[in-house]
């Protein structure tokens, strides 16, 4: 008999053919990612293909969406969610060293900007549907508006609520350094959601505006 | 430790019914999934089939009314959705999942919980589809299945069209089905790309292998658009958005386009796998090595990257511009080279073998010869103005069922004669087997052809009766014979399943002299596969350890 | 879930990841609430409450570490047998693992020679057509260049008989075109016939390729279809495969470069080492 682990006489030593930075929570994630930016980039070109092309008219993006209006609350709101990019990468630096303390601090920071974020749109969307009667079945600006900014807050609530579940067991002295990757795979979906809005922002607020 | 239910398992205990329900609901052990998604597959492949045997009867004789032309409608909907989706997609996940750790010497996949999570996410989405028959107005009437079409065209789909929630079925079932194939791709990509054994380079990858992570890659692409214009749908039936309504500024052309941007690639996500089935089977029962391997990976890689780019072949009769139609015309008959590629490989490997024709290789051989006709008539309905001709008439019909059933569903039979041995410890009974390869192949035949004839005579697709005047009455005749003689077919492969779980010819490891690593442990492989994690040399790594005087790592 | 103990060092058992349920509740629970969508709104409620418990349970499975069960080695290890010799090899040429065919091939340019030889022969059978069935050897030529000047297969056999410019200009290059290319083929392909290469040549390809044109033309232009008289559209094919067929065998084959060793690829030459594309 013969197993399958004998190297046989005169055969090369076999190479790891594995490798070395990628493992599999990395490539997991990143797959996630690259499937998450299909079903955006699909919303997203739906909402380009439609830009211009209501037949209604009214309201039209420019009417709605003017920055000018309300010159801050929008852009306010995204850099809140933008530099918590920063703090997440901080927390995770923190836990890598060790610094459990150090750590939930800047965790809380991300969730907390994040949360204004979340709380911003939601203003956004009360004043744009309760005061000025504006929906999805307005038209078709309407429709467009409210799947792909709401896909992307539900993306962001998703988000905080792992990013929450993750403060509570650093609470409860649950999380340690050798969780560093774990916690750092969190941090890319959420360097994920917040690149995402880059690109919604432009497309709806600039480009479509 | 979970008790075992193998053959040979010395720590044998019978466990209750409940225990061994248990035991599958709760498991994440990638062969009990696997064997969960084939099993799942073919009931729903009977499924399928008995609506197709309705539709065949119905379109029998000209004038027939057996069935309403609401019923038909709902037939051919639910036939080709449960086909694509609930046969096709699970098998050929399961296979994935069954023996892509095997050959590459893992011992589970890399997210062996989020494995049985997609699973079960395919399994109720599947249930979901199927509960509309009851449930598709609401809990409060009668309700009836989908009947707008496997591919849902606007603004049929559209409330003012399609009123009840037959087609809100139609969209939570796939949406549900869709994540968890969604999951399972990025959990095969992942498995492939980080759990490989050592010496296992990407290049001494057992070609299965290959073919799966192309496979997932589509997956992984081209599923999430489809979810998100099912998504855009919903919001036009449920809250009155505008994105595929017509009166309100939507198109109609626009889920078209969504939905074989999704579409196209799922018909190579269907037929990679059946490719990956006979790139094992075919060198194995040849005695060869497999011709041209870089070739064939290439050709892979080539297949994958043109798919996505040539989804709009499905909307040559829409009337877009001649530029449009000739790009995508050219593109559609690019994705031809490659396959060619892998056909002439195949029968390269052949060609100067010592070729046994057991079961598997005579559903292999099969299948080169009808998926040869399907891309034939494939390259012809690429030419636009032939394409005109015979759009939407069932000489399309004919085309991909030669595709899709002569092509992916003769290799899943030849793959499930081939590893049966190694799922269950017991050979399939040859002889059983070989009465349904020649009833299937002449039964598919006398259905699938004559369907060329009466396309060409102009018989639209998707009709629920015809006159007798149009000179179609033969041809259909003869289709609907064709399926008798399948059914028949299909009954000797049900009857085999059967009779050789109970006494089939106890099998060994290696029964067919194979040389990929799933062969290498026992038949049915333990929870863990392997004792110690394999080391591999070459791709035929068996082949190595059986013929020491001329190893093929000497010519890799 | 990582791939770290690929080996495992605890000889008594083997860890995998332990059975549990919170997938499968998982999965319900969602699929509910979407069924709630069409159903009603409590069937949704039940399906997110499901839908926590089964997150619950599997945040249990793998927070704060996945949790493993150990299972022990069923001692079911199959012995494969080893059976060296036996191996049959397809050719015993340098390289017979991966045997590369053709080994030998005829030069490009014996292809483009056989073509020029084939296209004159083929051209003379044309004219004597010509000559002795209408009386023009510019009848055949207005025919060739019908099939791109649709206006031509309207005329009747007088007007055919006379000399037009464009039908001259045209029908030499598409002449000289397909000559060249079909010989080409033939330069490349006659090498690969096992037997019977005249037969190959001097046959069957004119017979198919007659039948193809045949068959093809009633479809593409039935008026020009009746002009041509089909029997000695086959002479004149013939005489293309007998005058290509000649001209290519005759020319000295050389060997293909997959047969040569490595330092003759790099271009080396030095002593030891056999002429440049020699006898391969």
């Amino acid at each position: 008999m013969s197993t399958l682990n004998a190297q046989p006489v005169g055969a090369p030593t076999p190479p790891d053919a594995l490798p070395q930075t990628l493992n599999s929570g990395k490539c997991g994630m990143l797959c996630l990612i690259a499937s998450e930016i299909t079903f955006f980039g699909t919303l997203l070109a739906v909402y380009l293909f439609y830009i211009g092309k209501d037949p209604v008219g009214t309201p039209t993006p420019a009417e709605m969406l003017d920055v000018s209006v309300a010159p801050l609350k929008v852009v306010f709101n995204s850099i809140f969610l933008l530099t918590s990019s920063i703090w997440i990468t901080l927390a995770v630096r923190q836990l890598a060293r060790g610094n459990i303390k150090a750590f939930a601090v800047w965790w809380l920071l991300t969730i907390l900007f994040g949360l204004e974020f979340l709380v911003g749109t939601g203003f956004e969307w009360y004043g744009l549907i309760a005061e000025q009667g504006f929906t999805i079945r307005t038209n078709l600006f309407g429709s467009g508006f409210y799947t792909v900014v709401g896909f992307h807050a539900a993306h962001v609530t998703i988000g905080l609520f792992l990013l929450s579940l993750v403060f509570v067991l650093t609470c409860l002295g649950k999380m340690h350094q050798r969780h560093t990757e774990k916690v750092e795979l969190l941090s890319w979906y959420w360097h994920f959601v917040d690149g995402i809005w880059i690109v919604v922002f432009t497309i709806v607020y600039i480009i479509g505006h | 430790m979970t008790t075992l239910d193998h053959p040979g398992n010395p720590t044998r205990i019978k466990p209750t019914f409940l225990g061994r329900m248990h035991e599958w609901i709760a498991t994440a052990d990638h062969k009990k999934l696997g064997v969960m998604y084939v099993t799942t597959g073919l009931i729903f492949f009977l499924i399928g089939g008995l609506e197709a045997t309705m539709m065949r009867w119905q379109l029998a004789v000209p004038g027939s009314t057996l069935l309403s032309p609401s019923d038909f409608n709902r037939l051919f909907t639910m036939h080709g959705t449960t086909m694509v989706f609930l046969v096709g997609m699970p098998i050929l996940l399961g296979v994935a999942n069954y023996f892509v750790p095997l050959q590459i010497g893992a011992r589970d996949l890399a997210f062996p919980r989020l494995n049985a999570f997609g699973f079960w996410l395919f399994f109720f989405g599947g249930l979901l589809l199927y509960f509309s028959y009851f449930g598709a107005q609401g809990l409060y009437g009668m309700g009836s299945a989908p009947d707008v079409g496997w591919f849902a065209y606007a603004p049929l789909t559209e409330r003012t069209y399609s009123r009840g929630h037959s087609t809100d079925y139609w969209i939570l079932g796939l949406l549900v089905s869709s994540f968890g194939s969604i999951a399972t791709g990025i959990n095969l990509i992942t498995t492939i790309l980080t759990m490989r054994c050592r010496g296992m380079t990407l290049m001494k990858m057992p070609l299965l292998v290959w073919l799966m992570l192309i496979d997932a890659v589509l997956i992984m692409i081209a599923m999430p658009p489809l979810a998100a214009a099912q998504v855009m749908l919903l919001f036009d039936r449920l809250l009155g958005a505008h994105f595929f309504d017509v009166q309100g500024g939507g198109s109609a052309i626009l889920w078209q386009n969504l939905f074989w941007f999704f579409g196209h690639p799922e018909v190579y996500i269907l037929i990679l796998p059946a490719f990956a089935y006979v790139s094992e089977i075919i060198p194995v029962f040849c005695r060869k090595v497999i011709f041209g391997y870089p070739l064939m990976v290439a050709a892979t890689v080539s297949i994958g990257f043109i798919s996505l780019g040539v989804w709009v072949h499905h909307l040559f009769a829409l009337g877009l511009s001649p530029m449009v139609n000739t790009i995508f015309m050219g593109s559609t008959m690019l994705i031809a080279i490659p396959t060619g590629i892998k056909m002439f490989n195949w029968v390269g490997t052949m060609v100067g073998g010592k070729i046994r024709f057991d079961t598997p290789m005579l559903f292999s051989t099969g299948f080169l010869a009808l998926f040869l006709i399907g891309g034939l008539t494939g390259i012809m309905l690429s030419v636009v103005p032939f394409d005109w001709q015979v759009s939407d008439s069932y000489f399309v019909v004919g085309h991909f069922h030669y595709v899709l059933f002569g092509g992916l569903v003769f290799s899943i039979f030849a793959a499930i004669y081939y590893w049966f041995p190694k799922v269950t410890g017991r050979m399939m009974n040859e002889a059983l087997g070989k009465w349904q390869f020649w009833l299937l192949f002449l039964g598919f035949n006398l259905t699938f052809g004559p369907m060329h004839v009466s396309g060409m005579l102009g018989m639209p697709r998707r009709i629920y009766t015809y006159h007798a005047d149009r000179g179609w009455d033969l041809w259909n005749l003869l289709s609907s014979i064709g399926v008798l003689v399948q059914i028949a077919g299909v009954a000797f492969f049900v009857w085999n399943v059967i009779h050789s779980l109970r006494k089939g010819r106890e099998a060994g490891a290696d029964p067919w002299d194979a040389w990929t690593l799933e062969w290498s442990t026992a038949s049915p492989p333990p929870d863990y596969n392997f004792e110690e994690i394999p080391e591999v040399y070459s791709r035929r790594p068996l082949w190595d350890i059986k013929h020491p005087d001329d190893p093929d790592w000497k010519y890799e | 879930m990582t791939s770290e103990d690929r080996t495992n060092p605890n000889r008594e058992g083997i860890e995998l990841p332990a059975p549990t349920s919170a997938p499968f509740v998982c999965a319900f629970g969602v699929t509910l609430i979407f069924a709630g969508i069409v159903t009603n709104w409590a069937v949704s409620i039940v399906g997110f409450v499901l839908g926590i418990v089964g997150a619950i349970r599997w945040w249990h499975e793998v927070l704060p570490d996945n949790r493993k069960e150990c299972l022990p080695i069923d001692g079911r290890r199959p012995t494969i047998e080893v059976s060296p010799g036996g191996v049959a090899h397809l050719m015993t040429a340098e390289s017979p693992h991966r045997a590369r065919i053709p080994l030998e091939i005829h030069p490009y340019g014996a292809g483009v020679k056989g073509g020029i030889a084939g296209g004159i022969a083929m051209a003379i059978v044309a004219g004597v057509w010509g000559w002795v069935d209408q009386s023009s050897i510019w009848y055949p030529v207005n025919i060739l260049g019908a099939t791109v000047l649709p206006d031509f297969a309207h005329e009747n056999a007088t007007q055919l008989a006379q000399w037009h410019t464009a039908a001259f200009v045209l029908g030499l290059v598409i002449h000289a075109c397909m000559s060249l290319m079909i010989g080409l083929l033939y330069g490349v392909i006659l090498p690969m016939i096992p037997r019977f290469r005249l037969g190959f040549a001097a046959v069957a390809v004119p017979l198919i390729w007659t039948g193809l044109a045949w068959a093809s033309l009633d479809i593409i232009n039935p008026l020009l279809n009746q002009q041509i008289n089909w029997w000695w559209f086959i002479g004149s094919q013939v005489a293309f495969g007998l005058a290509c067929w000649f001209v290519v065998s005759r020319s000295e084959r050389i060997g293909t470069m997959q047969n040569w060793s490595m330092l003759e690829r790099t271009g080396m030459e030095s002593p030891g080492i056999r002429e440049m594309g020699g006898d391969g």
